[in-house]
């Protein structure tokens, strides 16, 4: 009887344990397989080095140089303590920030710890030669961004910094991780798919103390693709050297096919301070209230001013309300409804061509009105205003044109005529990007056309510039001669805003504007282009408060006169 | 088949997969010493199949006559254990002959079997039957009790507290095989349990750490946590088929402590997966299963307590160690019989193997 029981007592026991077998081997098996691969098997990385940046004739603008990290493996205590005190020697460290930065990470895991980071090359060196001795010790290289040109662009290419959480939710599917390095603003964030590195390494299989007992693969670091773009670095230099510390933007773009070849902003800031992780100047940078990391040219938005005149004249010429025999008198002031709104000046008689050389804002006043709002909002989206230009550069503004119709569902308010006063010389809400009055000048310059404009011309050697396109505005010639003569006059008219280029070599065409800001001193613009025949660039310059279209005027005068020296200007 | 050759064979595999896992388990640790390791094991093994040979050629009757003998012997084993025993991990468990360490604590549970199965087996006058069942709770109880108590707190001051609970278990079991009154058999259970918070202010630090690791490995993963740790990720790494020999990552790479001696079943689970598992299961019950059928078949209360006596002391050291590999007991030491490296352990197992051959063979004869 007893028997029988132990019989059936030893059967229970069998399946008890069977089944906890079943239930460790079987259902949690695949947690326990992790866990143990955890356990044995490591991965040293090996970075590969992100794309460098390029400008249009190959020179390299955003490079890799290679730094050092100092790493240490955890060991017998005393081991490690020796290694730290030898690194501390060599790098003029003390002693307990390096354990301080080895006690930070290396608690648990049995992973070498970088205790110091950029280490440059002469002490590496040194410390590569303690290794027969401290066989804990790590050099490894790293690439690292470095910026030959130091501030020169910095708003096209952007700086890197360590993945912050927004983006990592955004791009956790791409194979984004964690404390992975990529680019915020410019290039460096629109391309950072095509810029970054992938990182390879030796997985290796170590036993219980983290000592290497086999080699089971390796994965080589695959480097970023490089980029080139359509900046002209003599160009950039010149534009920035020309807005000389003054706020504001400088684009230069070829009309015919918007390739940007200048794109200088200020101020400005030192890509290379986020490589070197200076904190202090960094906060200082975040803090500043000129907000330097902002890329005013496709950013910023301001008021036109004058330079959105072309785009009424275009919509009177267009529409047959005006035609280029058309004059009216400027007395200086004209009153429309109860206020009266004043010229700059007093021009007397004045056509169409006239009125934009001279930039009569009575003329535009009677266009404006005769026009009505809505036929200005109209041709104002028509030449690409209020929306972005979709250049490949993140964070672009798209700005904003009033009309009456808009007025009326968004506030529930009437368009009076003084509103489409306003907004035929281009003030009250029309707020605009430097981009955006670029692209318009150039529509004129290449007779008609809206281009969109890019910075990145071949992603390793594979041009994209084919996909670009450029819409017809299909306007009439006549408009477009008119406008572009109107344009010339400005520049070559004694009494034209622009008169300054005369003296130039080449024939330059250009609109100059002073935008009215509320209590501030007024924004500077000028936008135009050269040679005037048969256009190669087309340059806006945007002074932020900079007081008057005048001194845009004399900025543009310093680049065209520079690039003609350089013979860059053919 | 007849039972003896069933027992050899199945020995004689188990053993032979042991010798594979210990070998799995040190081939890849440097040392002379851990190169040796498979191979003492080897040595061990084929004098092991001596000693069966040898056990079940001698009558099983005469331990009868040497019952108080054996008993005494190991006693004075135990104490010689305090003099000159070598210590090893924390414990005083080995006596060193010559080349050969020796652990007492080993034979003294074949001991305790023998003297059970001898003092339970008188016989009433009136009838062949057991007189048990009619013996007050002195002699079925305490006197017994005062018997296996003697080695068992001797083994439990090396300390060797997995030993020292293998002899109350094997105390138990013989109690109630042996037909000893429910009554008393539920005495004993229930002083037990009570005595259970007395034994815990009796137990050594790092006793107390192992008992509250295996309520809780995650309380001290490093440390006392650890081995259970590593044991049950490499049972449960292995899979459906396992790593295969000489694959198994968590052993041969050392983050498994006792691998080739506790923890030798972790070991073979991690390479050989659920469906070695299953195999060696069925090796060990097959075993112990042939141990009970014997003892059915004996006619001799002699040689049916002490076949039932042997049979359930290798369930239950199996049962006890598995349980521990698997996180479902808490760690002690002792090992798997037959598997685990250690020459003690192999010989005891063999010879108790043979006497159940040879309780097998004579009964006829009785």
């Amino acid at each position: 009887m007893r028997i029988k029981i132990l019989n059936w007592t030893v059967i229970l026991v069998f399946l008890f344990i069977f089944s906890g077998l079943l239930n460790m081997q079987l259902m949690q098996g695949k947690r326990f397989s992790e866990l143990s691969s955890q356990n044995c098997i490591r991965l040293v990385p090996q970075e590969g080095s992100r794309g460098r940046v390029l400008d249009r004739w190959g020179s390299v603008i955003v490079d890799n140089g290679l730094s050092y990290n100092v790493m240490v493996s955890p060991a017998e205590n005393g081991q490690v303590d020796k290694a730290l005190q030898a690194a501390s020697r060599i790098l003029d460290g003390n002693f307990k920030s390096l354990k301080e930065n080895f006690g930070k990470k290396g608690a648990v895991s049995f992973m070498p710890v970088t205790i110091a980071r950029n280490v440059d090359i002469k002490k590496a060196i040194a410390l590569e030669e303690l290794k027969p001795e401290l066989d804990n010790i790590m050099i490894q290289p790293y690439p690292l961004r470095s910026y030959p040109y130091a501030r020169l662009a910095c708003h096209v290419l952007g700086y890197l910094g360590e993945i912050d959480l927004w983006r990592l939710t955004k791009l956790a599917n791409y194979g984004y991780k964690t404390r992975d390095i990529v680019g915020f603003g410019g290039i460096e964030e629109k391309y950072d798919y095509f810029l970054r590195q992938e990182t390879g390494g030796l997985s290796v299989k170590v036993d219980h103390r983290g000592r290497s007992a086999g080699i089971l693969g390796f994965r080589p670091p695959s480097n970023g693709k490089d980029i080139e773009l359509t900046l002209d670095l003599r160009i950039q230099k010149i534009a920035e050297a020309a807005l000389g510390g003054r706020k504001g933007s400088v684009i230069i773009m070829d009309p015919n096919n918007g390739q940007i070849l200048a794109m200088a902003n200020f101020p400005n800031f030192d890509p290379s301070i986020f490589v070197n992780k200076s904190f202090d100047s960094i906060a200082r940078l975040f803090l500043d209230a000129h907000a330097p990391f902002i890329n005013r040219a496709i950013s910023g938005l301001y008021p036109a001013g004058s330079v959105f005149k072309p785009v009424v004249a275009c919509a009177a010429l267009e529409t047959g309300k005006m035609n280029s025999s058309k004059t009216y008198v400027c007395a200086g002031k004209m009153r429309i409804g109860n206020r009266d709104f004043r010229c700059w000046d007093t021009h007397n008689k004045q056509d169409l061509t006239a009125a934009i050389a001279d930039s009569c804002d009575v003329f535009f006043y009677r266009t404006g009105l005769l026009l009505g709002g809505q036929a200005i909002y109209d041709y104002a989206v028509k030449f690409g205003f209020s929306r972005p230009t979709s250049v490949d550069l993140p964070y672009e503004s798209g700005g904003q044109v009033p009309s009456p119709l808009s007025r009326k569902i968004t506030k529930f308010k009437n368009w009076f005529d003084g509103d489409t006063a306003n907004l035929s010389i281009g003030q009250g809400e029309l707020l605009v990007t430097p981009l955006q009055v670029l692209r318009m000048t150039a529509a004129f310059a290449n007779k008609g056309f809206l281009v969109n404009p890019y910075v990145v011309k071949s992603i390793d050697g594979q041009e994209l510039s084919g996909q670009k396109r450029k819409t017809a505005l299909n306007l009439k010639d006549s408009t477009i001669n008119y406008i572009r003569q109107g344009m010339r006059k400005a520049v070559s008219d004694p009494r034209g805003t622009a008169n300054m280029l005369s003296g130039l070599k080449v024939a330059c065409a250009g609109k100059t504007g002073t935008a009215e800001v509320s209590r501030r001193a007024s924004h500077g613009w000028f936008t135009g282009f050269f040679p005037y025949q048969e256009p190669k660039y087309a340059i806006c310059v945007f002074l932020e408060n900079g007081g008057s279209g005048h001194a845009a005027t004399a900025v543009a005068k310093a680049i065209i006169e520079e690039m003609d020296k350089q013979r860059i200007i053919q | 088949m007849t039972p003896y050759f069933k027992i050899l064979i199945i020995a004689v595999l188990i053993a032979v997969i042991g010798i594979l896992s210990i070998y799995s388990s040190t081939y890849q640790k440097e040392g002379e010493f851990w190169q040796l390791v498979y191979k003492r094991q080897l040595l061990w093994f084929i004098l092991g199949l001596a000693f069966f040979f040898l056990a079940s050629k001698i009558n099983y009757r005469g331990l009868w006559d040497i019952t108080y003998f054996l008993y005494g012997t190991c006693l004075f084993l135990l104490l010689l254990v305090f003099v000159l025993g070598i210590v090893r991990l924390g414990a005083q468990r080995w006596l060193r002959f010559f080349w050969f360490s020796v652990q007492p604590s080993e034979i003294a549970k074949l001991a305790t079997v023998i003297f059970l199965a001898r003092y339970f087996s008188t016989k009433s006058l009136q009838d062949l039957s057991l007189n048990v069942n009619r013996l007050g709770i002195t002699r079925s109880l305490f006197l017994p009790l005062f018997f296996v108590a003697i080695p068992m707190v001797l083994v439990l001051e090396q300390p060797d507290l997995g030993s020292a609970a293998m002899l109350l278990f094997i105390f138990l079991a013989m109690l109630f095989l042996a037909g000893v009154r429910k009554r008393y058999i539920f005495l004993i259970l229930s002083a037990i349990v009570l005595c259970l918070p007395l034994l815990w202010h009796l137990m050594r630090d790092y006793q107390k750490d192992r008992l509250l690791v295996f309520l809780n490995p995650n309380l001290d993963p490093l440390g006392a946590g650890y081995t259970i740790i590593q044991s049950k990720i490499a049972i449960g790494s292995g899979g459906l088929f396992g790593k295969g020999w000489l694959s198994g990552t968590q052993s041969s790479l050392r983050f498994l402590p006792e691998s080739h001696t506790d923890f030798i079943f972790a070991t073979f689970a991690e390479e050989w997966g659920i469906a070695g598992c299953l195999a060696l299961l069925f090796l060990y019950y097959s075993l112990i299963k042939e141990g009970i059928l014997i003892a059915r078949r004996c006619a001799d209360n002699f040689g049916r307590l002490l076949a039932l006596g042997i049979s359930s002391s290798l369930a239950l050291q199996v049962f006890v160690n598995i349980s521990m590999n698997m996180g479902l007991a808490p760690v002690v030491g002792l090992p798997l019989p037959l598997m685990s490296y250690g020459g003690s352990s192999m010989f005891l197992t063999f010879i108790s193997l043979g006497i159940l051959a040879n309780i097998s063979k004579t009964r006829a004869i009785f």
